[in-house]
């Protein structure tokens, strides 16, 4: 898909969310081509099943749809607020349905893994990444190996404190230390990126 | 404790809770300083904004066509919009802010007031106030289904223009509008069907039609000026 990092541009797709906003049909047409497979994605690494990962995505449409008029573009950029709805939409499938979630250690994909790990030997900016993901990636890869599971754990997962500690069989002072010490680490990557 | 004053705490807590392991009665507290403090929402705003990208390092996995047919399903996308289908236009947030429980608080204060004393009124009633383009109330609609009839009272200060008629339409959710019938100035009582009172009603409307009404059976032909929500009370 050669057109998937143009379509991204979150320039584009505020412009259709808003269209959507204002009823255009073709517009959210648009907006699902250039990210559903995106938020797909994401869908079915949280939730492991497809059928269940469908089903969210269709949900989260429907509510990108509905909710598309009170979109606020200074708040969040249309992939974050559109990846927020999909990622609450499928905790809630999890909890409502109660079923355990095989977590894997292996948290991405193994290109992004390995770009995340070592970005001499895959590129971060061959990945088809919008731009602010690149940059996170970037920050990330410079975290410990360690802690930037433990960061992805808790953001895929939607795990507390304990849970990630009982997971990676880590006493719960240590994530807690990871954690705060990793966003703080990513704060301040993400911010020297935008002066750049 | 007041965390107004300390930005190191402020922080912490808007990324555990971008992260999501902002858990329990911490999580309770801090939603509740959130509701008061538009600050402490930018700062969650920004960490959302940071972490959010993570979702892209699953990886691209293109959906089956079924999701789209679904969605499209659901959300009636195929069909174009006729004239009548004015709310699809109109932002939807606009129905919901409309405030169905004042709207519906007004009607019935109306309708205490107009039956006078000692009328109790009749279980299961229907109400709307209906408003023109500038959100002056206009027209108040009762149904009594006791006695099968829907009483229709134009303010006294609308005048029906010669050589036009007002028309009043049930407007379901789904499907076509329903005409109820020809208003005329001052005080109208029309049969109440089982089409008007129907639970899929969800606004009523008014349309300017010539001498006789809408000549399409299936909804307005002219303009829009008068709506309001339909309400059970």
């Amino acid at each position: 898909m050669s057109t998937d990092v143009h379509s991204l541009d979150p320039q584009q797709l505020k412009i259709w969310l808003q269209a959507a906003g204002k009823r255009d049909a073709a517009a959210f047409r648009r907006l699902y081509d250039a990210s559903s497979a995106k938020l797909f994605g994401f869908a079915l690494r949280i939730l492991h099943k497809r059928e269940l990962a469908e089903e969210v995505l269709q949900e989260s449409f429907v509510a990108i749809w509905n909710n598309a008029a009170n979109y606020q573009s200074h708040l969040a950029a249309p992939m974050t607020w559109m990846a927020t709805i999909v990622r609450n939409k499928a905790f809630d499938h999890l909890r409502r349905s109660n079923t355990a979630v095989e977590i894997d250690a292996d948290q991405f994909d193994g290109e992004v893994m390995n770009a995340l790990q070592d970005p001499q030997r895959t590129p971060i900016e061959a990945l088809q990444l919008s731009g602010d993901a690149k940059a996170l990636a970037w920050c990330m890869s410079a975290l410990e190996g360690a802690h930037r599971q433990v960061v992805a754990l808790a953001y895929y997962h939607d795990l507390s404190h304990s849970e990630v500690a009982s997971q990676m069989k880590l006493p719960l002072g240590t994530v807690k230390t990871w954690i705060r010490r990793s966003l703080e680490k990513l704060r301040t990557c993400l911010a020297r990126g935008e002066q750049a | 404790m007041n965390i107004r004053n300390n930005p190191i705490l402020r922080q912490k807590l808007a990324a555990e809770y971008a992260l999501g392991t902002l858990r329990g009665g911490a999580r309770r507290r801090f939603e509740g300083w959130l509701h008061q403090d538009a600050d402490l929402r930018n700062t969650v705003a920004e960490w959302q904004q940071r972490l959010a990208p993570m979702a892209e390092f699953a990886g691209a996995v293109t959906p089956p066509k079924r999701v789209w047919t679904a969605i499209e399903r659901r959300l009636d996308l195929n069909k174009p919009s006729a004239r009548w289908q004015f709310w699809k236009n109109d932002n939807l947030a606009f129905w919901r802010s409309l405030g169905m429980v004042s709207t519906a608080l007004t009607a019935l204060l109306l309708v205490v007031v107009m039956r006078g004393p000692g009328t109790a009124p009749a279980e299961s009633n229907y109400v709307a106030t209906l408003t023109d383009d500038k959100t002056n109330t206009v027209m108040l609609v009762t149904a009594d289904p006791r006695h099968h009839d829907m009483e229709i009272r134009l303010a006294s200060n609308v005048a029906v223009q010669p050589g036009h008629s007002l028309h009043l339409w049930a407007v379901p959710k789904q499907g076509h509008p329903r005409s109820l019938g020809l208003i005329k100035a001052g005080r109208t009582v029309l049969p109440l069907t089982a089409q008007a009172i129907g639970a899929d009603v969800a606004v009523l409307a008014v349309s300017l039609e010539p001498p006789g009404g809408s000549p399409d059976p299936n909804g307005p032909t002219g303009p829009v000026i008068y709506k309001g929500a339909w309400v059970q009370m």
